[in-house]
Protein backbone atom coordinates (compact mmCIF):
# COMPACT_ATOMS: atom_id res chain seq x y z
CA UNK A 1 0.00 0.00 0.00
CA UNK A 2 0.97 3.76 -0.23
CA UNK A 3 2.02 6.02 2.25
CA UNK A 4 -0.27 8.88 3.37
CA UNK A 5 1.38 11.17 1.45
CA UNK A 6 0.96 9.41 -1.62
CA UNK A 7 -2.49 8.83 -1.27
CA UNK A 8 -3.12 12.12 -0.14
CA UNK A 9 -2.13 13.22 -3.60
CA UNK A 10 -4.73 11.10 -5.48
CA UNK A 11 -7.24 11.72 -3.12
CA UNK A 12 -7.76 15.09 -3.94
CA UNK A 13 -5.53 17.09 -6.68
CA UNK A 14 -7.70 19.74 -7.20
CA UNK A 15 -7.84 20.76 -3.46
CA UNK A 16 -4.00 20.17 -3.20
CA UNK A 17 -3.47 22.72 -5.74
CA UNK A 18 -5.84 24.88 -4.69
CA UNK A 19 -4.20 25.59 -1.27
CA UNK A 20 -0.61 25.61 -2.88
CA UNK A 21 -2.14 28.90 -3.82
CA UNK A 22 -3.75 30.64 -1.55
CA UNK A 23 -2.46 31.39 2.25
CA UNK A 24 -3.05 28.49 4.99
CA UNK A 25 -5.72 29.30 7.25
CA UNK A 26 -6.06 26.35 8.93
CA UNK A 27 -3.82 25.87 11.69
CA UNK A 28 -5.81 27.70 13.76
CA UNK A 29 -7.00 24.83 15.96
CA UNK A 30 -5.26 25.06 19.04
CA UNK A 31 -4.52 21.57 20.62
CA UNK A 32 -3.61 23.10 24.21
CA UNK A 33 -7.35 23.77 24.63
CA UNK A 34 -8.20 20.19 24.61
CA UNK A 35 -4.84 18.56 26.07
CA UNK A 36 -5.62 19.68 29.59
CA UNK A 37 -5.44 16.82 31.26
CA UNK A 38 -2.19 15.51 29.90
CA UNK A 39 -0.51 18.74 29.56
CA UNK A 40 2.92 18.69 31.29
CA UNK A 41 5.17 21.07 32.38
CA UNK A 42 7.62 20.97 30.17
CA UNK A 43 6.03 20.81 26.68
CA UNK A 44 6.67 17.50 24.61
CA UNK A 45 8.37 18.98 21.09
CA UNK A 46 6.36 18.39 17.91
CA UNK A 47 7.57 17.13 14.25
CA UNK A 48 6.24 16.32 10.97
CA UNK A 49 7.26 13.80 8.22
CA UNK A 50 6.64 14.51 4.83
CA UNK A 51 4.29 11.57 5.09
CA UNK A 52 2.18 13.52 7.22
CA UNK A 53 2.67 11.88 10.60
CA UNK A 54 3.23 13.54 13.69
CA UNK A 55 5.29 13.00 16.86
CA UNK A 56 5.54 14.42 20.09
CA UNK A 57 8.71 13.70 21.77
CA UNK A 58 9.33 14.34 25.35
CA UNK A 59 11.73 15.90 27.22
CA UNK A 60 14.22 13.87 28.07
CA UNK A 61 13.82 12.23 24.70
CA UNK A 62 12.66 9.11 25.47
CA UNK A 63 9.27 8.35 25.04
CA UNK A 64 6.75 9.71 21.98
CA UNK A 65 3.42 9.84 20.96
CA UNK A 66 2.79 9.26 16.64
CA UNK A 67 -0.08 9.98 14.90
CA UNK A 68 -0.89 11.00 11.69
CA UNK A 69 -1.79 14.95 10.73
CA UNK A 70 -4.38 17.37 10.73
CA UNK A 71 -3.78 17.92 7.53
CA UNK A 72 -3.74 14.61 6.38
CA UNK A 73 -7.08 13.58 8.07
CA UNK A 74 -9.10 16.25 6.59
CA UNK A 75 -7.49 15.26 2.88
CA UNK A 76 -8.18 11.66 3.85
CA UNK A 77 -12.03 12.07 4.32
CA UNK A 78 -14.05 9.92 6.62
CA UNK A 79 -11.86 7.11 8.25
CA UNK A 80 -13.25 3.79 8.25
CA UNK A 81 -11.19 1.61 9.81
CA UNK A 82 -7.63 2.22 11.71
CA UNK A 83 -5.00 -0.85 11.76
CA UNK A 84 -2.66 -0.94 14.69
CA UNK A 85 0.36 -2.80 15.45
CA UNK A 86 0.87 -5.28 18.31
CA UNK A 87 2.69 -3.34 21.42
CA UNK A 88 6.38 -4.54 21.61
CA UNK A 89 6.78 -4.24 17.82
CA UNK A 90 10.34 -2.76 17.16
CA UNK A 91 10.59 -0.64 14.03
CA UNK A 92 13.08 1.61 11.94
CA UNK A 93 11.85 5.06 10.56
CA UNK A 94 9.80 4.63 7.99
CA UNK A 95 8.69 1.15 9.14
CA UNK A 96 4.58 0.37 8.36
CA UNK A 97 3.29 0.61 11.67
CA UNK A 98 -0.20 0.21 10.87
CA UNK A 99 -2.79 1.44 8.44
CA UNK A 100 -5.92 4.08 7.82
CA UNK A 101 -8.77 3.21 5.86
CA UNK A 102 -11.01 5.99 4.76
CA UNK A 103 -14.05 6.33 2.32
CA UNK A 104 -11.35 6.98 -0.38
CA UNK A 105 -8.35 5.05 0.16
CA UNK A 106 -6.26 2.32 2.13
CA UNK A 107 -2.77 4.24 3.80
CA UNK A 108 -0.16 3.05 5.66
CA UNK A 109 1.35 4.87 8.48
CA UNK A 110 4.75 4.75 8.97
CA UNK A 111 7.20 5.31 12.16
CA UNK A 112 8.90 8.32 11.62
CA UNK A 113 11.18 7.51 13.47
CA UNK A 114 13.13 4.38 15.50
CA UNK A 115 11.06 3.34 17.68
CA UNK A 116 9.19 0.66 20.28
CA UNK A 117 5.84 0.40 20.47
CA UNK A 118 4.57 0.42 24.11
CA UNK A 119 1.14 1.35 23.62
CA UNK A 120 -1.58 1.15 20.93
CA UNK A 121 -4.97 3.78 20.85
CA UNK A 122 -7.18 0.61 20.46
CA UNK A 123 -10.09 3.31 20.92
CA UNK A 124 -9.62 3.71 17.44
CA UNK A 125 -10.53 0.82 16.36
CA UNK A 126 -14.33 1.38 17.75
CA UNK A 127 -13.74 4.81 17.20
CA UNK A 128 -12.28 5.67 13.87
CA UNK A 129 -13.82 8.71 13.47
CA UNK A 130 -11.98 10.28 16.30
CA UNK A 131 -8.79 10.40 13.36
CA UNK A 132 -11.20 13.29 11.72
CA UNK A 133 -11.94 14.56 14.88
CA UNK A 134 -9.14 15.57 16.50
CA UNK A 135 -6.18 13.90 14.64
CA UNK A 136 -3.01 15.86 16.45
CA UNK A 137 -4.63 15.09 20.01
CA UNK A 138 -2.09 12.86 22.05
CA UNK A 139 -4.54 12.71 25.25
CA UNK A 140 -7.12 9.84 26.16
CA UNK A 141 -10.17 9.89 23.58
CA UNK A 142 -7.71 11.74 21.29
CA UNK A 143 -6.80 10.74 17.49
CA UNK A 144 -3.23 9.49 18.73
CA UNK A 145 -1.98 6.15 17.09
CA UNK A 146 0.57 4.73 19.25
CA UNK A 147 3.02 5.71 22.06
CA UNK A 148 6.59 4.52 21.99
CA UNK A 149 9.74 4.58 23.23
CA UNK A 150 12.69 5.81 21.79
CA UNK A 151 16.53 5.00 21.70
CA UNK A 152 19.58 6.66 20.65
CA UNK A 153 18.39 6.27 16.81
CA UNK A 154 14.96 7.34 17.53
CA UNK A 155 16.73 10.85 18.48
CA UNK A 156 18.34 11.19 15.48
CA UNK A 157 16.17 10.66 13.37
CA UNK A 158 13.80 13.11 15.18
CA UNK A 159 16.26 15.70 14.62
CA UNK A 160 15.81 15.52 10.96
CA UNK A 161 12.11 15.65 11.10
CA UNK A 162 10.32 18.80 10.38
CA UNK A 163 8.92 21.60 12.72
CA UNK A 164 5.27 22.95 13.01
CA UNK A 165 6.31 25.92 10.60
CA UNK A 166 8.31 24.08 8.29
CA UNK A 167 5.57 21.44 7.67
CA UNK A 168 3.55 24.17 7.50
CA UNK A 169 5.50 25.33 4.43
CA UNK A 170 5.60 21.91 2.91
CA UNK A 171 1.68 21.36 2.72
CA UNK A 172 1.01 24.50 1.18
CA UNK A 173 3.57 23.88 -1.06
CA UNK A 174 3.37 20.48 -1.90
CA UNK A 175 1.83 20.60 -5.17
CA UNK A 176 2.24 16.82 -6.34
CA UNK B 1 6.69 2.19 3.09
CA UNK B 2 6.36 4.86 0.18
CA UNK B 3 4.81 3.29 -3.60
CA UNK B 4 4.93 6.02 -5.81
CA UNK B 5 1.25 4.59 -7.56
CA UNK B 6 -2.02 4.60 -7.63
CA UNK B 7 -4.17 1.47 -7.97
CA UNK B 8 -7.34 1.98 -9.32
CA UNK B 9 -10.00 -1.06 -8.49
CA UNK B 10 -13.18 -1.15 -10.08
CA UNK B 11 -15.26 -3.86 -10.87
CA UNK B 12 -17.46 -4.06 -14.30
CA UNK B 13 -19.74 -6.85 -15.40
CA UNK B 14 -20.39 -7.35 -18.85
CA UNK B 15 -22.65 -10.81 -18.57
CA UNK B 16 -21.47 -13.59 -20.98
CA UNK B 17 -20.01 -16.51 -21.51
CA UNK B 18 -16.41 -17.70 -20.84
CA UNK B 19 -13.58 -16.89 -23.55
CA UNK B 20 -11.85 -19.34 -24.91
CA UNK B 21 -11.22 -17.63 -28.22
CA UNK B 22 -8.68 -14.73 -27.82
CA UNK B 23 -8.81 -11.87 -30.66
CA UNK B 24 -5.93 -9.64 -29.22
CA UNK B 25 -2.67 -11.20 -30.40
CA UNK B 26 -0.21 -11.96 -27.99
CA UNK B 27 2.92 -10.20 -29.27
CA UNK B 28 5.53 -10.95 -25.93
CA UNK B 29 5.34 -12.63 -23.41
CA UNK B 30 4.98 -11.25 -19.43
CA UNK B 31 8.38 -10.27 -18.48
CA UNK B 32 9.18 -8.83 -15.18
CA UNK B 33 11.77 -7.17 -16.03
CA UNK B 34 9.71 -5.22 -19.16
CA UNK B 35 7.24 -3.96 -16.74
CA UNK B 36 9.53 -1.68 -15.02
CA UNK B 37 11.60 -0.86 -17.50
CA UNK B 38 11.83 2.95 -17.79
CA UNK B 39 10.69 3.31 -21.29
CA UNK B 40 7.61 1.35 -20.55
CA UNK B 41 5.25 4.43 -20.42
CA UNK B 42 1.66 2.83 -21.38
CA UNK B 43 1.64 -0.91 -20.57
CA UNK B 44 -1.39 -3.12 -20.95
CA UNK B 45 -1.80 -7.22 -20.16
CA UNK B 46 -4.80 -9.01 -20.14
CA UNK B 47 -4.39 -12.21 -17.66
CA UNK B 48 -5.88 -15.46 -18.68
CA UNK B 49 -5.02 -17.01 -15.27
CA UNK B 50 -8.06 -17.44 -13.14
CA UNK B 51 -6.51 -17.94 -9.79
CA UNK B 52 -7.93 -14.46 -8.22
CA UNK B 53 -5.02 -14.80 -5.49
CA UNK B 54 -2.07 -15.23 -8.31
CA UNK B 55 -4.18 -12.01 -10.45
CA UNK B 56 -4.20 -10.07 -7.07
CA UNK B 57 -0.37 -10.74 -6.97
CA UNK B 58 0.59 -9.91 -10.38
CA UNK B 59 -1.95 -6.79 -10.31
CA UNK B 60 0.18 -5.81 -7.11
CA UNK B 61 3.46 -6.75 -8.85
CA UNK B 62 2.33 -4.43 -11.30
CA UNK B 63 1.29 -1.26 -8.39
CA UNK B 64 5.18 -2.02 -6.98
CA UNK B 65 7.09 -2.62 -10.18
CA UNK B 66 6.12 -0.50 -12.78
CA UNK B 67 8.10 2.54 -13.50
CA UNK B 68 6.34 5.63 -11.71
CA UNK B 69 5.27 7.83 -14.42
CA UNK B 70 3.60 4.93 -16.27
CA UNK B 71 0.10 4.51 -17.02
CA UNK B 72 -0.98 0.89 -16.64
CA UNK B 73 -4.01 -1.12 -17.14
CA UNK B 74 -4.92 -4.76 -16.34
CA UNK B 75 -7.97 -6.77 -17.14
CA UNK B 76 -8.49 -10.07 -15.76
CA UNK B 77 -11.39 -12.52 -15.06
CA UNK B 78 -11.79 -14.74 -12.26
CA UNK B 79 -13.28 -18.22 -11.51
CA UNK B 80 -15.92 -18.21 -8.92
CA UNK B 81 -15.02 -16.03 -6.00
CA UNK B 82 -16.29 -13.60 -3.11
CA UNK B 83 -13.42 -10.86 -2.79
CA UNK B 84 -13.54 -9.16 0.66
CA UNK B 85 -12.12 -5.81 1.26
CA UNK B 86 -8.99 -5.54 3.35
CA UNK B 87 -11.16 -4.87 7.14
CA UNK B 88 -13.83 -6.62 6.65
CA UNK B 89 -15.35 -9.34 8.37
CA UNK B 90 -15.99 -12.47 6.62
CA UNK B 91 -18.29 -13.73 8.81
CA UNK B 92 -20.84 -10.88 8.85
CA UNK B 93 -19.83 -10.85 5.30
CA UNK B 94 -20.07 -13.83 3.49
CA UNK B 95 -22.52 -17.22 4.01
CA UNK B 96 -19.30 -19.03 4.48
CA UNK B 97 -21.04 -22.26 3.95
CA UNK B 98 -22.29 -21.70 0.85
CA UNK B 99 -18.57 -21.70 -0.64
CA UNK B 100 -18.37 -25.02 0.12
CA UNK B 101 -14.84 -27.08 0.88
CA UNK B 102 -11.90 -25.93 0.49
CA UNK B 103 -12.74 -22.60 -0.04
CA UNK B 104 -9.44 -20.79 0.14
CA UNK B 105 -8.16 -23.54 -1.83
CA UNK B 106 -7.61 -23.13 -5.45
CA UNK B 107 -8.06 -26.95 -6.86
CA UNK B 108 -7.33 -27.25 -10.30
CA UNK B 109 -4.73 -25.32 -11.72
CA UNK B 110 -6.33 -25.13 -15.34
CA UNK B 111 -9.40 -26.98 -15.22
CA UNK B 112 -12.74 -25.81 -15.51
CA UNK B 113 -13.91 -22.41 -14.04
CA UNK B 114 -16.96 -23.22 -12.81
CA UNK B 115 -15.99 -26.10 -11.00
CA UNK B 116 -15.00 -27.04 -7.33
CA UNK B 117 -15.61 -24.29 -4.49
CA UNK B 118 -16.49 -20.29 -4.12
CA UNK B 119 -12.59 -19.41 -3.19
CA UNK B 120 -13.05 -16.84 -0.53
CA UNK B 121 -10.27 -13.96 -0.93
CA UNK B 122 -9.54 -11.07 1.18
CA UNK B 123 -8.00 -8.05 -1.22
CA UNK B 124 -4.99 -5.62 -0.25
CA UNK B 125 -7.48 -2.53 -0.51
CA UNK B 126 -10.18 -1.11 0.85
CA UNK B 127 -13.82 -1.30 0.77
CA UNK B 128 -16.56 -3.72 0.32
CA UNK B 129 -17.44 -7.71 -0.90
CA UNK B 130 -17.77 -8.51 -3.63
CA UNK B 131 -18.68 -11.84 -6.18
CA UNK B 132 -16.61 -12.76 -8.98
CA UNK B 133 -17.84 -15.48 -11.71
CA UNK B 134 -15.96 -15.61 -15.24
CA UNK B 135 -18.54 -13.39 -16.82
CA UNK B 136 -17.17 -10.81 -14.71
CA UNK B 137 -14.47 -8.99 -16.46
CA UNK B 138 -12.19 -6.99 -13.53
CA UNK B 139 -9.95 -3.84 -14.55
CA UNK B 140 -7.04 -2.23 -12.85
CA UNK B 141 -5.65 0.76 -13.95
CA UNK B 142 -2.17 2.24 -12.26
CA UNK B 143 -1.11 5.37 -12.84
CA UNK B 144 0.75 8.44 -11.38
CA UNK B 145 -1.24 10.22 -8.49
CA UNK B 146 -1.20 13.73 -10.46
CA UNK B 147 -3.38 12.15 -12.81
CA UNK B 148 -5.51 10.64 -10.91
CA UNK B 149 -9.52 11.35 -10.70
CA UNK B 150 -11.99 8.74 -9.46
CA UNK B 151 -14.23 9.05 -12.83
CA UNK B 152 -11.41 9.52 -15.37
CA UNK B 153 -10.94 5.53 -16.17
CA UNK B 154 -14.73 4.72 -14.75
CA UNK B 155 -15.74 6.91 -17.66
CA UNK B 156 -13.44 5.34 -20.14
CA UNK B 157 -15.18 1.58 -19.38
CA UNK B 158 -18.26 3.65 -19.83
CA UNK B 159 -17.20 4.89 -23.27
CA UNK B 160 -16.10 1.19 -23.96
CA UNK B 161 -19.13 -0.17 -23.19
CA UNK B 162 -21.09 2.75 -25.56
CA UNK B 163 -19.04 1.30 -28.04
CA UNK B 164 -20.03 -2.05 -27.52
CA UNK B 165 -23.97 -0.52 -28.02
CA UNK B 166 -24.77 -0.61 -24.31
CA UNK B 167 -26.21 3.03 -23.80
CA UNK B 168 -27.30 4.34 -20.17
CA UNK B 169 -24.35 3.14 -18.17
CA UNK B 170 -23.03 5.96 -16.23
CA UNK B 171 -20.21 6.90 -13.24
CA UNK B 172 -22.84 6.99 -10.16
CA UNK B 173 -21.82 9.48 -7.06
CA UNK B 174 -19.49 6.07 -5.64
CA UNK B 175 -17.38 6.50 -8.66
CA UNK B 176 -19.14 2.89 -9.60
CA UNK B 177 -20.34 1.95 -12.85
CA UNK B 178 -22.03 -1.38 -11.67
CA UNK B 179 -20.74 -2.63 -8.64
CA UNK B 180 -20.62 -6.42 -8.64
CA UNK B 181 -21.85 -8.23 -5.39
CA UNK B 182 -24.52 -10.75 -4.30
CA UNK B 183 -27.07 -11.30 -1.54
CA UNK B 184 -25.80 -14.08 0.27
CA UNK B 185 -27.03 -13.00 3.72
CA UNK B 186 -24.15 -14.96 6.12
CA UNK B 187 -26.14 -16.28 8.98
CA UNK B 188 -24.12 -15.51 11.65
CA UNK B 189 -24.51 -11.33 10.73
CA UNK B 190 -27.63 -10.93 12.76
CA UNK B 191 -25.63 -12.01 15.92
CA UNK B 192 -22.07 -9.77 15.51
CA UNK B 193 -20.98 -6.71 16.00
CA UNK B 194 -17.84 -6.36 14.32
CA UNK B 195 -15.36 -3.36 14.08
CA UNK B 196 -14.36 -2.48 10.81
CA UNK B 197 -15.80 -2.11 7.21
CA UNK B 198 -19.42 -2.93 6.56
CA UNK B 199 -20.50 -3.32 2.55
CA UNK B 200 -22.59 -0.94 0.89
CA UNK B 201 -25.46 -3.04 -0.34
CA UNK B 202 -25.32 -2.24 -4.32
CA UNK B 203 -27.80 -3.17 -7.03
CA UNK B 204 -25.92 -5.59 -9.80
CA UNK B 205 -26.69 -5.37 -13.60
CA UNK B 206 -25.41 -7.67 -16.58
CA UNK B 207 -24.35 -5.99 -19.65
CA UNK B 208 -25.38 -7.49 -22.71
CA UNK B 209 -22.42 -7.45 -24.33
CA UNK B 210 -21.79 -10.93 -26.85
CA UNK B 211 -18.01 -11.89 -24.67
CA UNK B 212 -15.48 -10.89 -22.13
CA UNK B 213 -12.86 -10.48 -25.37
CA UNK B 214 -15.09 -8.05 -27.27
CA UNK B 215 -15.30 -5.92 -23.85
CA UNK B 216 -11.71 -6.73 -23.32
CA UNK B 217 -11.22 -4.90 -27.15
CA UNK B 218 -12.78 -2.12 -26.39
CA UNK B 219 -11.47 -1.34 -23.01
CA UNK B 220 -8.26 -1.54 -24.78
CA UNK B 221 -9.13 0.50 -27.33
CA UNK B 222 -10.39 3.43 -24.92
CA UNK B 223 -7.08 3.68 -22.91
CA UNK B 224 -5.21 3.21 -25.91
CA UNK B 225 -7.00 6.49 -26.89
CA UNK B 226 -5.84 8.03 -23.93
CA UNK B 227 -2.74 7.62 -23.42
CA UNK B 228 -1.52 5.73 -26.96
CA UNK B 229 -2.29 2.36 -28.47
CA UNK B 230 -0.07 -0.37 -27.29
CA UNK B 231 -0.36 -3.96 -28.70
CA UNK B 232 -1.81 -5.86 -24.98
CA UNK B 233 0.30 -8.34 -23.39
CA UNK B 234 -1.32 -11.71 -22.77
CA UNK B 235 -0.57 -13.47 -19.97
CA UNK B 236 -1.48 -17.22 -20.63
CA UNK B 237 -2.09 -19.64 -18.11
CA UNK B 238 1.29 -20.92 -17.94
CA UNK B 239 3.19 -17.34 -18.05
CA UNK B 240 1.28 -16.71 -14.79
CA UNK B 241 2.93 -19.67 -13.09
CA UNK B 242 5.99 -18.83 -14.52
CA UNK B 243 5.81 -15.92 -12.89
CA UNK B 244 4.53 -17.44 -9.65
CA UNK B 245 7.78 -19.83 -9.67
CA UNK B 246 10.71 -17.02 -10.79
CA UNK B 247 9.35 -13.63 -9.96
CA UNK B 248 9.90 -13.78 -5.91
CA UNK B 249 7.66 -10.90 -5.18
CA UNK B 250 4.80 -12.70 -7.04
CA UNK B 251 5.25 -15.63 -5.24
CA UNK B 252 5.61 -14.05 -1.89
CA UNK B 253 2.27 -11.81 -2.43
CA UNK B 254 0.40 -14.91 -4.00
CA UNK B 255 1.55 -16.73 -0.37
CA UNK B 256 0.19 -13.55 1.68
CA UNK B 257 -2.88 -13.53 0.14
CA UNK B 258 -3.84 -17.19 0.50
CA UNK B 259 -2.57 -17.70 4.04
CA UNK B 260 -5.21 -18.62 6.20
CA UNK B 261 -4.21 -15.83 8.49
CA UNK B 262 -4.51 -12.85 5.97
CA UNK B 263 -8.06 -14.15 5.26
CA UNK B 264 -9.03 -14.72 8.59
CA UNK B 265 -7.19 -13.94 11.05
CA UNK B 266 -7.03 -9.80 9.47
CA UNK B 267 -10.43 -9.55 10.61
CA UNK B 268 -11.08 -6.33 12.69
CA UNK B 269 -12.49 -7.27 16.27
CA UNK B 270 -15.46 -8.54 16.56
CA UNK B 271 -18.26 -9.24 19.72
CA UNK B 272 -20.96 -12.53 18.82
CA UNK B 273 -23.82 -12.71 21.41
CA UNK B 274 -27.13 -14.77 20.81
CA UNK B 275 -28.79 -12.14 23.09
CA UNK B 276 -28.94 -8.12 22.71
CA UNK B 277 -26.37 -6.44 25.02
CA UNK B 278 -25.44 -3.14 26.01
CA UNK B 279 -22.93 -2.69 23.59
CA UNK B 280 -25.30 -4.28 20.94
CA UNK B 281 -29.20 -3.99 21.61
CA UNK B 282 -30.61 -5.38 18.25
CA UNK B 283 -33.36 -8.08 18.40
CA UNK B 284 -32.42 -11.34 17.64
CA UNK B 285 -33.51 -13.60 15.75
CA UNK B 286 -34.96 -16.35 17.50
CA UNK B 287 -33.18 -19.40 18.03
CA UNK B 288 -33.70 -22.82 16.73
CA UNK B 289 -36.16 -24.67 19.08
CA UNK B 290 -33.90 -27.71 19.69
CA UNK B 291 -31.45 -25.39 21.88
CA UNK B 292 -31.41 -25.89 25.41
CA UNK B 293 -33.75 -23.42 26.73
CA UNK B 294 -31.67 -21.41 28.56
CA UNK B 295 -28.80 -21.11 25.86
CA UNK B 296 -27.32 -18.42 26.16
CA UNK B 297 -24.03 -17.43 24.91
CA UNK B 298 -21.15 -14.88 23.76
CA UNK B 299 -17.85 -14.28 22.89
CA UNK B 300 -15.32 -11.88 21.29
CA UNK B 301 -12.94 -12.47 18.70
CA UNK B 302 -9.99 -10.76 17.92
CA UNK B 303 -7.95 -10.95 14.87
CA UNK B 304 -9.72 -14.13 14.18
CA UNK B 305 -8.80 -15.51 18.06
CA UNK B 306 -11.11 -16.16 20.56
CA UNK B 307 -10.37 -14.00 23.38
CA UNK B 308 -13.20 -14.24 25.64
CA UNK B 309 -16.36 -16.27 26.39
CA UNK B 310 -19.42 -15.95 28.32
CA UNK B 311 -22.75 -17.00 29.43
CA UNK B 312 -23.98 -20.44 29.85
CA UNK B 313 -23.77 -23.06 27.01
CA UNK B 314 -20.08 -22.54 25.65
CA UNK B 315 -17.31 -23.76 27.44
CA UNK B 316 -14.55 -21.13 27.86
CA UNK B 317 -11.78 -24.17 28.48
CA UNK B 318 -12.43 -25.48 25.25
CA UNK B 319 -12.74 -22.30 23.22
CA UNK B 320 -10.55 -19.55 24.86
CA UNK B 321 -7.51 -18.86 22.55
CA UNK B 322 -8.71 -20.73 19.56
CA UNK B 323 -8.71 -18.97 16.23
CA UNK B 324 -12.20 -19.33 14.44
CA UNK B 325 -10.96 -20.40 11.10
CA UNK B 326 -9.35 -23.26 12.93
CA UNK B 327 -12.53 -24.74 14.61
CA UNK B 328 -13.66 -28.15 12.23
CA UNK B 329 -16.74 -29.16 13.92
CA UNK B 330 -18.10 -27.36 16.58
CA UNK B 331 -19.65 -30.34 17.94
CA UNK B 332 -16.69 -30.79 19.19
CA UNK B 333 -15.87 -27.77 21.05
CA UNK B 334 -19.36 -27.63 22.90
CA UNK B 335 -21.62 -30.16 25.48
CA UNK B 336 -24.60 -29.87 23.21
CA UNK B 337 -25.05 -31.88 19.51
CA UNK B 338 -27.69 -28.94 18.60
CA UNK B 339 -25.85 -26.14 19.54
CA UNK B 340 -22.99 -27.45 17.96
CA UNK B 341 -24.95 -27.59 14.86
CA UNK B 342 -26.15 -24.50 14.87
CA UNK B 343 -22.43 -23.13 15.57
CA UNK B 344 -21.44 -25.09 12.56
CA UNK B 345 -24.24 -23.11 10.40
CA UNK B 346 -23.63 -19.38 11.64
CA UNK B 347 -20.08 -19.70 11.17
CA UNK B 348 -20.43 -22.06 7.64
CA UNK B 349 -18.34 -24.82 8.92
CA UNK B 350 -19.19 -27.56 6.94
CA UNK B 351 -19.62 -30.69 8.18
Amino acid sequence: MASIARCLRAARPSTLSRLAQVPRTRYNWQPATLRAFSASPIRDIRKYTKDHEWIDLNAEKTAGVIGISEYAAEELGDVVYVELPEEGKEVSAGDTIGAVESVKSAADINAPIACKVTSVNLGLEEKPGTINQVPEDDSHGGGWIVKVQVGEQGVKDFDALMTLEEYKAFTGSEEH
Amino acid sequence: MALPRRLLNTFSRPRIRPYYNISLSARRLFNAEAVSHPSNRVQVYISRATDPYLNLSIEHFLLQKSPPDSVVLFLYTNRPCVVVGRNQNPWVEVNLGLLGPGRSKVVDGSGDDNQGPVLLVRRRSGGGTVFHDPGNVNYSVICPPASFDRNKHAEMVVRALRSLGVSGSRVNERHDIVLDGRSCAPPAAPFIKARGVESVRSPIRNVEIPDTAAFEEAVVAEFGAMYGNVDPEIIRVTDAETALDDVPAVAKGYAELKSLDWIYAQTPQFSFSTHPTEDDPRPRPSLPDDLPADFRAAMTVRHGQIIEVSGKGLPEESLKSTYLHHITDWRSKVDSESVGRWLNTLFGVIS
